[in-house]
């Protein structure tokens, strides 16, 4: 079958962009990859996009730096109604200086309206250089983004307080582009839609006087985590005597390295020899205030409650249905430990 | 070497509670303290500066009562402070504050490093540093854990994804220092009293500068605060272990308790 009947089966036809037009206009996402496949956030951008674009009656543009026909077909499957490619073998590695040329150099001839960037290492260092180079301001770390329409500014939900509550922020109408950095993990990902096809525009740069000014001398992929202490730790699971046997007990850590998280216990873990006493969590050990605090076959005496009334989201998992440890938690599961936290595991990593 | 370190002082969390219930803050005690993170780049060009020797400024914006955020800096081991303030200054934004940081930096002048904290606690913005990086044209290294110069050489280890970089420089360089990349000191006992009684802290205006009032006026508006939802306990899944674990990982990243 041929790709045009398929596509007038499909009912899609190609998104024609029309570039001709006055002053600032469409939004962009810039494209960021990790290895030889495009960023998560970068998807969730192009969803972000589509939905604002709507309202704006604007196109959603994407440019890829660095990265190939593939991965520029990819932003076109998940949303963007036109891609930019800069395809130099120069620019495939990241490097700040030749980036931010490129980005920027073509942002002062497109002239977009709004610009989304990764939250990211990499976004998070380009997109306050681009509102400066293009004389704008960034607004960074947003969680929401919504339009104020009859301003056409975005409003953005910014966490503050290690996100005890948020500030919501407006670009003043005046400022071009509005340029935002997005969080990684708010908004969903888009449909991929193999059928959708739109124009990729393959671009270059002059990159003289853009070398890079720093060097790597060295990259260690994945650092060994050095323990967070408890009172500090953001994530914490934490075994009780339900757990079992050691077996149980390591269940608990391999969910606790899924999450990047510390590792804790109840005094019967202690008991039982399984942790060490500086890692008991209630009374008589550490008092905690993490963002997570998942008790996997922990009763919930007051003794232990007292060391979590502050954390911030509890989960609980418990075979009796009745364990007090239920009535402080926002979410309980009424099961088999060593059947759930494996699941657990599994639902992460897909 | 001269080492420029912007401060920024903010309402003490401790001071303050969050009602979700009430969508509302409540300040029991008005206090104030330098952005935690903002201390962790401090204590970076500090180590700096006890290995090698430096000069290290700190530089704030704001109301006048930021004098003391900028004493607490040289009680901490700061050589000299500048507090950027007047009524327009006062009220500008995270982009009036950068322009205004900028045009003070450029007038002590003959810096070779400025080193800032990678982000706010009060207001989220993380864009200061590479903001000012772009403004001198300079190179930036982000998210830094340590740092040292040696042989006029700047090196740093960086976060880098799930694991970090080593990186090299020439001065000029800006730094932003990642969260927690170390445990500030306390004040020196004997600089405390000097800090406070002894030593001056320089004054400029947004004239001194060279800014005028259409150079500070703020490019964001306000808009509210948002609370995330109350906490209601109790709630159950049920399911098989599939189940209730897909539920799980969705209602955490949906709360934002993971990414
Ligand atoms: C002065 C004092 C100070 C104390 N300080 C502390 C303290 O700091 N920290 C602390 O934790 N305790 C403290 N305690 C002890 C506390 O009272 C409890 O005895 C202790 O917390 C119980 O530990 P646990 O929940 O692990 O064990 P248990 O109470 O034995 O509970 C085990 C739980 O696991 C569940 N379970 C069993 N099998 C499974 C399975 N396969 N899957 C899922 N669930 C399962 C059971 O239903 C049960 O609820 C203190 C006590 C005193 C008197």
């Amino acid at each position: 079958m041929d790709l045009d009947y398929l596509q007038m089966l499909m009912g899609e036809e190609e998104v024609v962009v029309e570039e001709e037009g006055e002053g600032y206009r469409n939004i962009w996402v810039v494209a960021e990859r990790v290895g030889d496949e495009l960023a998560p956030v970068t998807l969730e951008m192009l969803n972000q996009a589509q939905q604002l674009a709507s309202t704006l009656g604007a196109y959603v543009m994407a440019v890829l730096v660095g990265g190939d026909e593939t991965l520029a077909q990819e932003l076109i499957y998940h949303g963007a109604d036109k891609v930019f490619l800069f395809d130099d073998p120069a620019l495939k590695d990241y490097a700040l200086e030749p980036y931010i040329k490129a980005l920027g150099d073509l942002f002062a001839e497109k002239m977009p309206e709004i610009v989304l960037c990764g939250a990211t290492d990499v976004g998070g260092e380009l997109a306050p250089r681009l509102a400066r180079r293009l004389d704008a301001v960034a607004l960074t770390n947003c969680t929401g983004l919504t339009l104020d329409a009859s301003q056409r500014t975005l409003v953005c939900t910014m966490p503050v307080y290690d996100g005890e509550y948020s500030e919501v922020v407006a670009f003043s109408p005046e400022v071009h582009p509005q340029i935002v950095t997005v969080q990684p993990g708010v908004f969903g990902l888009p449909y991929r839609d193999e059928y959708r096809s739109a124009e990729v525009e393959t671009v270059a740069v002059d990159l003289d006087g853009a070398q890079p000014r720093v060097k790597v001398l060295n990259v260690v992929a994945e650092a060994e985590r050095e323990p967070v202490p408890l009172p500090k730790a953001r994530i914490i699971v934490s075994a009780g005597r339900g757990m079992g046997d050691a077996e149980g007990f390591a269940l608990v850590e391999q969910l606790a390295a899924a999450l990047s998280g510390e590792v804790a216990g109840s005094r019967g873990a202690v008991d039982e020899g399984w942790i060490d006493e500086e890692k008991q969590v209630g009374m008589g050990g550490a008092t905690v205030r993490p963002d997570l605090y998942i008790a996997c076959g922990i009763s919930g005496a007051i003794q232990h409650y007292f060391g979590i009334q502050d954390a911030k989201f509890v989960v609980a998992i418990n075979r009796d249905e009745n364990a007090p440890i239920f009535k402080v938690a926002d979410v309980g599961i009424v099961a088999d430990a060593k059947e759930v936290i494996p699941a657990i595991i599994e639902a992460l990593e897909a | 070497m001269r080492i420029i370190v912007p401060i920024r002082q903010i309402l003490d969390p401790r001071g303050f509670t969050v009602s979700r219930r009430h969508e509302r803050i409540f300040v029991n005690r008005e206090e104030y303290i330098i952005n935690p993170n903002d201390k962790n780049a401090l204590e970076v060009a500090l180590r700096i500066k006890d290995t090698g020797g430096a000069e290290v400024i700190a530089v704030a914006v704001g109301k006048p009562r930021v004098d003391d955020a900028l004493r607490e800096a040289m009680a901490l081991g700061a050589d000299a402070a500048y507090l950027l303030t007047d009524e327009a200054l006062a009220q500008t934004d995270a982009a009036g504050a950068a322009k205004a940081l900028a045009k003070a930096i450029e007038k002590i002048g003959d810096f070779d490093l400025i080193i800032t904290g990678q982000e706010t606690l009060d207001t989220g913005d993380a864009q200061l540093g590479p903001w000012l990086a772009e403004y001198f044209g300079i190179a930036q290294v982000t998210n830094v854990r340590e740092a040292t110069v040696s042989d006029g050489a700047l090196r740093a280890k960086r976060d880098w994804g799930t694991g970090y970089a080593e990186v090299e420089a020439a001065p000029p360089v800006l730094l932003t220092v990642a969260p927690g990349a170390n445990k500030p000191r306390y004040p020196h006992g004997g600089r405390i009293m000097a800090a406070y009684r002894e030593w001056e802290v320089t004054t400029w205006g947004a004239e001194a500068l060279g800014l005028d009032a259409a150079d500070l006026e703020p490019l964001t508006e306000g808009r509210g605060r948002t609370f995330p939802p109350e906490r209601t306990l109790g709630e159950r899944l049920t399911g098989s272990p599939q189940d209730v674990a897909a539920d799980l990982v969705q209602q955490l990243r949906l709360q934002h308790v993971i990414k």
